[in-house]
């Protein structure tokens, strides 16, 4: 069947409308990722815009002589790293058990953790209760409140309880103990499902602003994102002072140095991205089924 | 065995927290600590409802989490029904690739974007608008404009993201639904309205179920990373509230009041969303 002339025009406009959305999300990194490589006067005049104009290093060197970036990347790999990997360990221990059908009591454990989702103690007692365990300034204060993702631990269970149960009974009957089931046949059938969570506890340390904010006070062990929140909450005042009249001529524009910043964190996730891509689609919809 | 220290996770950091909102019901000092400090009623819930300032912020949460919900609610409908739509493959994975990818940069990145972008001196979007109107606009600095920033940098991270859930629920259509409809004459807008939206219909109910859970709580990072002393009429939320007053001003019973009553107000308002959706057969539990 030929498609008619109105049917044309609506895919034509489908493509344009993805198309837009697809560059909307895009360009305004490639415009940050120009502004950071482009010279001074290029973006004190404005004419920076998707591609860079008169290319310097400058807000690079600026940013890793003058401030403590490298410090600051490297504890946020150290939160990151070590973080996935409590995280993963204690959510797989703990959606497996919730999958086991003799596991005594389940159905309570899991109304349980649920309800944890649904109601809170709140900010102010949870900080309380982190204070008393005297983790204020340590790195378990960000490792442990968040130690296991009720989301994740539900998109986990559900893809365990989808491993046949023949299966199971098939290992059982040639020998296989609990822990050696778990290991040598759960885990690498969910490795799709593992790689999402890995993932997303991965951007969510990464990224982790409030708790640090909140729990850490050395700023020696700040991570990347309280830094560059620090360097674009100067740029505001100071644009807020100039846009109120007493300006004074900054140097160097703080825009291509908080520019490069955004940058330096966006990296390592931009690099990781494409590998788990494929995967999250998978990890989100198994959640989405049965949440 | 190994479930042991899952339990002892969940009650130490999270049904301990829980219990510890009892301070909201006490006036907490340092010296007594949680448990010995001198009881006081409803004294603090009195003292939040009689205030203007903890007025305020309890409305200013409402009208940026309503907006936003309601505002960028149909973005991540109309992109997976759009790319469903797509059938050339390679198309549709770029432009996946693409909207995902906001929703992995944390706020600090996005909202450093927007300062950037907006930033009344050079910023990308105050050059465009100089060049249309012949004069600049500070964005950031007036009530109206800055809650449109604000919605948009909401729709601009996570509508992409949001779009996975519909796209799949779309691909559980069956698709003779569509063959039948389009033998029958239906154009392509019929299709869509008569065939893909009801298609569609419990995922949506499912998802306005879940917002209305998060109807009390705007998220830290955005409003403290995007507001100035400028908005603060408007831009002072809850979530912001309780960390700069509570924390930074040790103000533990008030605010430990003011976050009891956010959860409360959570709850009860899933609860009725799910009770309104059971009746019409949609419920999620």
């Amino acid at each position: 069947m030929k498609p008619s002339r109105g049917e044309r025009i609506y895919s034509i406009a489908v493509y344009i409308v993805l198309s837009i959305a697809g560059l909307l999300c895009l360009l305004p990194l490639v415009h940050i990722a120009s502004l950071s490589i482009s010279s001074m006067q290029a973006v004190a005049s404005g004419h920076v815009t998707i591609y860079p104009v008169g290319l310097s290093f400058d807000a690079y060197k600026q940013l890793f002589e003058g401030t403590p970036i490298m410090k600051s990347f490297m504890n946020s790999i150290w939160i990151t790293v070590f973080g996935v990997l409590f995280s993963m360990v204690f959510t797989i221990l703990a959606a497996y058990p919730l999958t086991r059908s003799y596991f005594f009591g389940r159905r309570t454990y899991t109304f349980g953790i649920v309800f944890t989702m649904l109601f809170g103690g709140g900010l102010i007692p949870t900080y309380l209760t982190i204070r008393s365990l005297e983790l204020i300034n340590t790195y378990w204060a960000l490792w442990l409140p968040g130690l296991v993702s009720v989301f994740n631990l539900l998109v986990l269970r559900t893809f365990i309880e989808n491993i046949p149960n023949e299966v199971d009974e098939a290992s059982r009957i040639d020998g296989c103990g609990e822990w050696r089931y778990l290991l040598q046949i759960v885990l690498p059938l969910s490795t799709p499902v593992l790689a999402t969570l890995g993932l997303f506890y991965g951007v969510g340390y990464w990224n982790s602003f409030f708790n640090v904010l909140m729990f850490i006070n050395d700023s020696g062990k700040f991570n990347l994102a309280v830094l560059v929140q620090q360097l674009i909450q100067s740029q505001m005042l100071l644009s807020q002072m100039n846009a109120s009249g007493s300006s004074e001529q900054i140097v160097l524009s703080p825009e291509m140095v908080n520019a490069a910043a955004i940058i330096v964190m966006v990296l390592p996730m931009m690099a990781v991205y494409p590998f788990l891509q494929k995967h999250f689609v998978k990890g989100v919809m198994i959640g989405a089924v049965k949440g | 065995m190994m479930f042991v220290p899952i339990i002892l996770f969940f009650i130490i950091f999270k049904y301990v927290p829980m219990f510890g909102a009892i301070i909201a019901f006490k006036k907490y000092n340092f010296a007594d600590g949680i448990l010995h400090s001198p009881w006081v009623g409803l004294d603090n819930f009195k003292l939040l409802f009689s205030t203007p300032t903890t007025l305020q912020i309890i409305r200013n949460t409402l009208v940026i989490s309503l907006l936003s919900i309601f505002v960028s609610f149909p973005f991540p409908i109309m992109l997976a029904i759009m790319l469903n739509e797509v059938r050339r493959m390679w198309f549709k994975r770029i432009v996946q690739t693409l909207v995902y990818l906001p929703h992995f940069f944390s706020w600090i990145i996005v909202s450093g974007i927007v300062v950037t972008v907006f930033s009344q001196q050079n910023g990308l979007i105050s050059g465009i608008w100089e060049s249309v109107t012949g004069h600049t606009y500070p964005f950031l600095y007036r009530e109206g404009s800055w809650l449109a920033i604000f919605v948009g940098s909401g729709i601009w991270k996570e509508a992409g993201f949001s779009a996975i859930i519909y796209l799949a629920a779309l691909s559980s259509i069956d698709p003779t639904l569509y063959e039948a409809a389009s033998m029958d004459g239906a154009s392509r807008w019929k299709q869509i309205w008569h065939v893909t939206l009801p298609g569609l219909r419990i995922t949506i109910v499912l998802m306005l179920i879940l917002a209305m859970g998060r109807v009390m709580e705007v998220g830290f990072d955005q409003v403290y990373m995007l507001q100035n002393s400028t908005v603060s009429n408007i831009s002072e939320v809850i979530s912001t509230y309780i960390y700069k007053i509570g924390l930074m001003g040790s103000q533990f019973s008030l605010t430990a009041a003011m976050g009891l009553f956010e959860s409360m107000v959570s709850l009860i308002l899933v609860l009725i969303a799910n009770a309104i959706a059971r009746r019409y057969g949609n419920g999620l539990w």
